[in-house]
């Protein structure tokens, strides 16, 4: 799989964007920035070219349903996948993020595995 | 004034009319507040909520210092992360040095105990490799192990957030609890909520001292 896509992590804990990251490098993805809310994130992906976004539900400013939604809005962005991991692990927002167009959703904690398994499902759909 | 006081309900099962349910509301309302002050609770609710922001600090600080740990413990792993593959790094580098001199004694050359160490070395090379992969397995163990600051964090938000609603609700039935005198000096000196640019006003308080001292002001 390219290792050369670019990866934006959006999380408001700044130690879950660095597990993420790692966790991403070990998997063979070097090239991740960082936004703390989806505020930053849309502002981020408006000006820059990203190739797959992670992110978080729950933040201030922009949620993950509201950027996921604003993503899927946008023609230059609508077809960016965005896999959802949070802690929310309520059905109804399950539901909420499938229908709001998530590439994909991990509940934390997670392990390693399941980024891989669910980053790997998620590009082998794009090509 | 005792519940016994208030009207009963009509024997008859039906709807109220409008106007009779916000009356009777209003009626256990005053019950309510009259009871409160005849009992002293109102001093109960002012402990309540000279406590709820002590409360709410002590939750900031453990998810702070929780934070802070987590990040001491992830830059510790980033470092042993490097140690651990520049070690490996020359380890192979070395391994393959060793493979060539290994071959060339392999072929006759060097002595019985100069075989031996050759191949005690090759052997202790290959091994590093998959201790060093082993590290690196508890190393990320140790990172995921950090997620705990999130998860955490996020229900610490949470309960900072119920305490401070609740310190807000407390703070109304204190106002509505007080005698006449003092509930007019308190609505005229009374929260609004959230205010965003307090520049100019003298109407709000803007930090959870001016809160106290307000409290203070009335007595509490």
């Amino acid at each position: 799989m390219s290792s050369d896509l670019r990866f934006l992590i959006v999380d408001d804990f700044s130690t879950m964007r660095r597990i993420v990251r790692n966790l991403l490098k070990e998997l063979g993805f070097h090239n991740a920035e960082e936004a703390e809310d989806g505020a930053i994130a849309l502002n981020m992906l408006r000006t820059s070219k990203f190739d797959f976004v992670v992110s978080d539900i729950n933040m201030p400013n922009m949620n993950g349903f509201e950027l996921l939604k604003h993503i899927r809005a946008e023609e230059s962005l609508k077809r960016l996948p965005v896999l959802m991991v949070t802690a929310e692990a309520k059905k109804e927002d399950i539901v909420l993020a499938a229908q709001s167009g998530a590439s994909g959703y991990i509940v934390k904690p997670f392990t390693k595995a399941t980024l891989d398994e669910k980053v790997q499902k998620i590009l082998q759909k794009m090509q | 004034m005792n519940l016994n006081d208030m009207p009963q309900t009509p024997a008859a099962a039906g709807a109220l009319p409008a106007e009779d349910v916000h009356q009777r509301i209003g009626q256990l309302t005053r019950t309510l507040h009259n009871a409160l002050r005849e009992l002293g609770y109102d001093r109960a609710l002012a402990q309540a909520c000279d406590n709820l922001p002590d409360a709410r600090d002590r939750l900031s600080y453990i998810a702070r210092v929780t934070g802070e740990a987590a990040e001491k413990v992830l830059d510790a792993v980033d470092s042993a992360r490097g140690v651990q593959d520049e070690l490996n790094r020359e380890a192979d580098s070395l391994r393959q040095r060793w493979s060539i001199l290994a071959a060339s004694f392999a072929a006759g050359g060097g002595g019985p105990a100069g075989r031996e160490l050759v191949d005690e070395t090759c052997g202790f090379f290959e091994r590093l490799g998959s201790h060093a992969s082993a590290t690196q397995r508890l190393l990320t163990e140790i990172m995921m192990a950090q997620d705990f600051h999130d998860l955490t964090g996020q229900v610490i938000r949470k309960v900072v957030a119920l305490a401070g609603d609740l310190e807000e609700q407390l703070l109304k039935l204190l106002i509505e609890t007080a005698p006449t005198d003092q509930r007019q000096k308190m609505e005229a000196e009374r929260l609004q909520g959230p205010v965003v640019n307090a520049t100019g006003r003298d109407d709000v308080v803007t930090n959870q001292a001016q809160v106290d001292d307000l409290l203070a002001s009335l007595g509490f």
